[in-house]
C-alpha cells in the first residue's frame, strides 16, 4: 500500500516540537506510536532522524518540550522521558535488528572523532550507502558521551548500544587513531578518502587563569571526567569545590561525591537564574547534597605543603547585560573571603584542540576552524568540519544536527553538485489550537516514569509489573499531545496508515454548515459560495465529518465508506480453524 | 456445534491494541472472539455502516474508542456516542435487538478491559443467538426495517439533529434559548419514529403503489398516521397519487432525482 501524505510534504508545517529539534526529530510521530503502544516503531521512527534515542532520552536538554503547545494549557507533554522509556524498552525487550546496508557508493569518508557529531554524519552517510571509516583517539567511541558525562547520568552500556547500531549499519569505527599524529590530512587523503569530517569537538578544559592554578589538587572538568569515565582513581579528598554553572559542573560536583568527598560546593559567579546547567540537574544535584554558592568568583588558589588548602573568592554583582545576554558580573572590591578545600575542579567551559589541526583550516586566531556555516566545509574542498570544534561546547541535538549537515553537504560534495542551494527549508509552526482556555486539561503523569528497567533492584516478578506499569503511564502521557500539526506521517514505515482526508462533493454539499460545528479541530470553513471547504493542512482525517454530513456530501480519501464496507465483508467471510 | 457469534469490532486506531489486533486477524491465537475493522476514529463510523453490517449478516457490532476526554481527534469520540444513541433507537424500531450494538471505551494499554467488554459483549450477542440477517433465510420484515433504516441514517433530517445536539443542548440560540436535553431527546424519539415510518412507507410503495389501509396493515399502524405520513412524503415530493381503485386512492414512490 503506498502511503500518500499530501498536506504535509508541501509546506513543511511542522508542530512546535519538531521545529524546536536541532535534528529535526519527528516527535509528534513517535508519540503517536507510544499512544498505540509502538515502543519499538516510535524507536524505528527516532531513529531515522538521529541515532541517539535513548541517549538524547537521557541527557538532551529537550527544546522540544520546551516547545511543547500543551504547557499553554498545563504542563508540556514529557517527551524526554517518552523517548527514553521507548529507547529502554527497545534496548532490553525489542531490539530492532539491523543489517549493513549495502555500498552503493564506491567514495571513501573519513570522519574524525567518534562524537555525537561525528558519529551521526556516519550514520547519515552509511545510510546513503558510503563507506565510512571513524577515526577516535582514545579506546571508546562516544566522545563526550562516553567520557564527558558521567555514569549516574549517561551510563556506558546506553551510549556503547547505541553505537553498535551505527557499527551495524556498516559503519567502521576505528579507535585509538589518533589524528595530527596517526592520520594526517593529507595520509587521509592518499589512502583514497574522497572526503572527510572533523568532529573531535571541544576537548580543551578552559583554564581559571588564576594564581595558584598549576597546583596538586587543581583539576579541570574535562580531564577529571574523562579520568573518572576511564576508570582510573581519583583522590579528591573531603571538601570539593566547582567552579562554574554548566553541565560539567554540576556533573563533577555528583561525580566528588561519589568519589567520597564529603562536602561539595558549586561556587557560580553568576545567579541562579543565568546558570546554563538543566534545572532539573541542578534540582537532582541539590538533592543529592550539594550545596551553591551564587556570585563567587575564585581570585587565587593558595596551597600549604604541596597540597591545596584555601581558595580565596570575590562576591560579585550583576551589573550590564553582555553579548551573550546575561548580566555580566562584576567583583566587589575588598570581599575577599575564602574557602576551606581539599580539591578545586574548574569547569568554566572547553576549548577546541587545534594544535592537531593545520592552520590553513583555521581561523584568524587559530582558536576554531573556520567553516561556511551553512554547507560546514572548509577552505579545502572535500574537508568539512562540525559540533563543538565550530560552535564551541554546545549540547549533543546541535552536535547532532552539524553532523547530518555535514552528511549532507559531503553527499552533495562527492556527487558534484551544488552545496549551497536549496539547504534551508522553510519550516512554518503549526498548531491547530485557537482557543487554549477552552482545551481539556491533562495533568503530566510524566513523575511516574522514573523507571530504569533492568536497574532496580526488584524481583523479576515485581519488575515485570513495574514495566507494565510504566508502559500504561507512558501510553497515557503521550495521550496529552495535542497533535498540533494535521498528519505525523508516524504509520508510513509500516504501510498501515492511509492518511485520509475529507473531501467535499460540491454538487451535493447544501451549505447547511454542520461539518464546521462537528469538526472537532475548525479545519472545515464555508468559501463565499457558501460550500463547505475543508483546509488540508489542517484536516486529520478522523472523518466526523463524514459520517454527520446530512447531505453525505464529505467523501473521505482513500479510506472511504466503501472501502470500509469491503474490509467489514472481508472480515464476515474469514474463517478461523 | 456451540454458536459462535460472528461480531464485527469497529476499533478506533488510536485505541487497538496490537493484541487484540493480532488475535482478530492471525489464525495462530485460536478462534478469534471479534472480527476487527480498523477505524481512524470511531467518529468515522456513520450510522449507515453499522446497519450495512447488520444488513450482510453480523451477528453483533462492537464500537471501541478511547476514553473521554481523551481522543486523537479531541472529540470524535462524543460524536460517536451521540451518533450511536440514535442508531440504537432507530435499530430498535426495526425488529432487530438493538443489544447487538455496543459502544464502549478502552485505552490501547488496557489490554485486560478489552478482553472483558470482548467477551462480555460476545456472551450478550451468544444469548441473543445468531442474527435473524444471517441465516439462510433472512427476516424479510427485518431486513426490510434495516434498509428502511438505513435511508433515513442516511438522510438529513436525523443527520442533522446528531451534528446539532451539542450546539443545541450545551449552548444558547441567538435568542438566548437553551433547549433541554429532555426536550431534545423528545424531538430526537419523535423524528426517529415518524422518519422510520415514512421510510418503511417510501420503500413498500417504490415498486407498486398501495392504498393507505394495505399500508397501514403491513405496518400495524393506525391509518391515519400512515395518511399523515403520506401527506408529508407528497409535500417532500418523495411520493404521489398513482390512481384510485374502487374507493381507494393508490400511492407511488417517485424517483429522487
Amino acid at each position: 500500500m503506498t502511503v500518500t501524505s499530501h498536506a504535509f510534504k508541501k509546506k513543511r508545517k511542522l508542530p512546535p516540537c519538531s521545529a524546536a529539534c536541532p535534528a529535526g526529530v519527528n516527535v509528534q510521530g513517535y508519540i503517536a506510536l507510544l499512544q498505540q503502544g509502538k515502543f519499538k516503531a516510535s524507536v524505528e521512527l527516532i531513529r531515522k532522524s538521529m541515532p541517539f534515542p535513548a541517549i538524547c532520552g537521557r541527557v538532551c536538554f529537550s527544546p522540544c518540550q520546551d516547545a511543547c503547545s500543551r504547557k499553554k494549557i498545563d504542563q508540556p507533554v514529557g517527551i524526554r522521558y517518552l523517548k527514553r522509556l521507548a529507547a529502554d524498552i527497545e534496548r532490553e525487550q525489542e531490539r530492532i535488528k539491523v543489517d549493513p546496508i549495502p555500498k552503493t557508493h564506491s567514495e571513501k569518508v573519513a570522519i574524525v572523532g567518534a562524537g555525537p557529531a561525528g558519529l551521526s554524519a556516519a550514520c547519515e552517510l552509511a545510510k546513503l550507502g558510503y563507506p565510512v571509516t571513524v577515526f577516535e583517539r582514545m579506546s571508546e567511541p562516544g566522545g563526550m558521551m562516553r567520557y564527558g558525562i558521567p555514569d549516574h547520568r549517561l551510563q556506558k552500556y546506553v551510549v556503547a548500544n547505541e553505537i553498535a547500531y551505527i557499527q551495524d549499519l556498516g559503519v567502521e569505527i576505528k579507535t585509538g587513531v589518533e589524528f595530527g599524529k596517526d592520520v594526517q590530512l593529507d595520509t587521509l587523503r592518499n589512502e583514497g578518502y574522497d572526503a572527510i569530517f572533523i568532529a573531535n569537538g571541544a576537548q580543551l578544559s578552559r583554564k581559571l587563569g588564576i594564581p595558584g592554578e598549576d597546583s596538586e589538587g587543581v583539576f579541570h572538568a574535562v580531564e577529571f571526567l574523562r579520568h573518572v569515565s576511564l576508570g582510573k582513581t581519583v583522590d579528591v579528598g573531603e571538601k570539593v569545590a566547582v567552579i562554574g554553572g554548566g553541565n560539567s559542573a554540576i556533573d563533577a560536583a555528583c561525580m566528588s561525591l561519589r568519589l567520597g568527598a564529603k562536602e561539595v560546593t558549586v561556587l557560580y559567579r553568576r545567579s541562579r537564574n543565568e546558570m546554563p546547567a538543566l534545572p532539573h540537574e541542578i534540582e537532582a544535584a541539590k538533592e543529592e547534597g550539594i550545596k551553591f554558592h551564587f556570585l563567587v568568583a575564585p581570585k587565587q588558589i593558595i596551597g600549604e605543603g604541596g597540597r591545596i588548602k584555601l581558595i580565596e573568592c570575590l562576591r560579585m554583582e550583576l551589573g550590564e547585560l553582555d553579548a551573550s545576554g546575561r548580566r555580566r558580573p562584576v567583583p566587589i572590591q575588598g570581599s575577599e573571603h575564602t574557602y576551606d578545600v581539599d580539591t578545586v575542579i574548574a569547569a568554566i567551559g572547553q576549548l577546541p584542540e587545534t594544535s592537531c589541526l593545520p592552520s590553513v583550516i583555521l581561523d584568524e586566531r587559530a582558536r576554531a576552524i573556520s567553516v561556511d556555516p551553512l554547507t560546514l566545509e572548509t577552505k579545502i574542498p572535500g574537508v568539512f568540519a562540525g559540533g563543538d570544534i565550530i560552535a564551541g561546547p554546545a549540547s549533543i541535538i546541535e552536535a547532532v544536527a552539524a553532523g547530518k549537515r555535514a552528511a549532507v553537504s559531503i553527499d552533495r560534495y562527492l556527487n558534484g553538485e551544488d552545496l549551497r542551494t536549496r539547504r534551508e527549508e522553510e519550516i512554518e509552526e503549526t498548531t491547530w489550537v485557537k482557543d487554549w482556555e477552552k482545551m481539556t486539561k491533562k495533568p503530566e503523569r510524566y513523575a511516574a516514569l522514573h523507571v530504569d528497567i533492568g536497574r532496580q533492584k526488584v524481583s523479576f516478578e515485581k519488575a515485570d509489573e513495574l514495566l507494565a506499569k510504566t508502559k500504561e503511564v507512558a501510553m497515557l502521557e503521550a495521550r496529552r499531545c495535542l497533535e498540533c500539526a494535521s498528519c505525523t506521517e508516524c504509520l508510513e514505515g509500516e504501510g498501515l496508515c492511509e492518511v485520509d482526508k475529507a473531501f467535499v462533493d460540491e454538487t451535493l454539499c447544501t451549505g447547511c454548515n454542520l461539518c464546521a460545528v462537528v469538526c472537532p479541530i475548525g479545519a472545515i470553513k464555508k468559501n463565499e459560495m457558501g460550500i463547505a471547504q475543508v483546509d488540508e493542512d489542517l484536516c486529520k482525517g478522523c472523518g466526523t465529518c463524514s459520517a454527520s454530513c446530512p447531505a453525505r456530501a464529505i467523501i473521505m480519501r482513500p479510506f472511504t465508506d466503501a472501502q470500509i464496507v469491503t474490509n467489514v465483508v472481508a472480515a464476515l467471510r474469514r474463517e478461523f480453524t | 456445534m456451540m454458536f459462535k457469534p460472528k461480531i464485527i469490532g469497529f476499533i478506533c486506531n488510536w485505541s487497538l491494541p496490537t493484541e487484540v489486533d493480532l488475535a482478530s486477524t492471525s489464525r495462530i491465537h485460536g478462534y478469534p472472539k471479534i472480527r476487527v475493522v480498523r477505524v481512524m476514529c470511531v467518529g468515522r463510523i456513520d450510522p449507515v455502516i453499522v446497519l450495512e453490517t447488520f444488513a450482510k449478516g453480523a451477528d453483533g457490532v462492537l464500537i471501541i474508542g478511547c476514553h473521554p476526554p481523551d481522543c486523537h481527534y479531541i472529540e470524535g469520540n462524543l460524536q460517536a456516542e451521540r451518533k450511536i444513541k440514535m442508531l440504537k433507537k432507530l435499530i430498535s424500531q426495526t425488529g432487530l435487538e438493538p443489544e447487538r450494538l455496543r459502544l464502549d471505551w478502552a485505552y490501547a494499554s488496557e489490554v485486560e478491559r478489552f478482553a472483558k467488554i470482548i467477551d462480555d459483549f460476545r456472551n450478550q450477542v451468544t444469548t441473543l443467538g445468531q442474527s435473524p440477517l444471517a441465516v439462510e433465510k433472512a427476516d424479510k420484515n427485518i431486513l426490510a426495517g434495516i434498509m428502511a433504516a438505513k435511508a433515513v441514517a442516511g438522510d438529513s433530517r436525523l443527520r442533522t439533529l446528531v451534528g446539532r445536539e451539542k450546539t443545541l443542548v450545551e449552548e444558547e440560540n441567538v435568542y438566548g434559548e437553551k433547549v433541554g436535553q429532555e426536550e431534545f431527546d423528545k424531538v430526537m424519539d419523535e423524528s426517529i419514529d415518524a422518519e422510520y415510518v415514512r421510510s418503511r412507507i417510501y420503500l413498500l410503495v417504490k415498486d407498486k403503489s398501495m392504498s393507505v389501509e394495505w399500508l397501514a396493515k403491513h405496518l400495524g399502524l393506525d391509518p391515519k398516521k400512515v395518511l399523515r405520513h403520506i401527506v408529508v412524503l407528497r409535500q417532500r415530493g418523495l411520493v404521489a397519487l398513482d390512481r384510485i381503485e374502487g374507493d381507494d386512492p393508490l400511492y407511488i414512490a417517485l424517483e429522487v432525482i
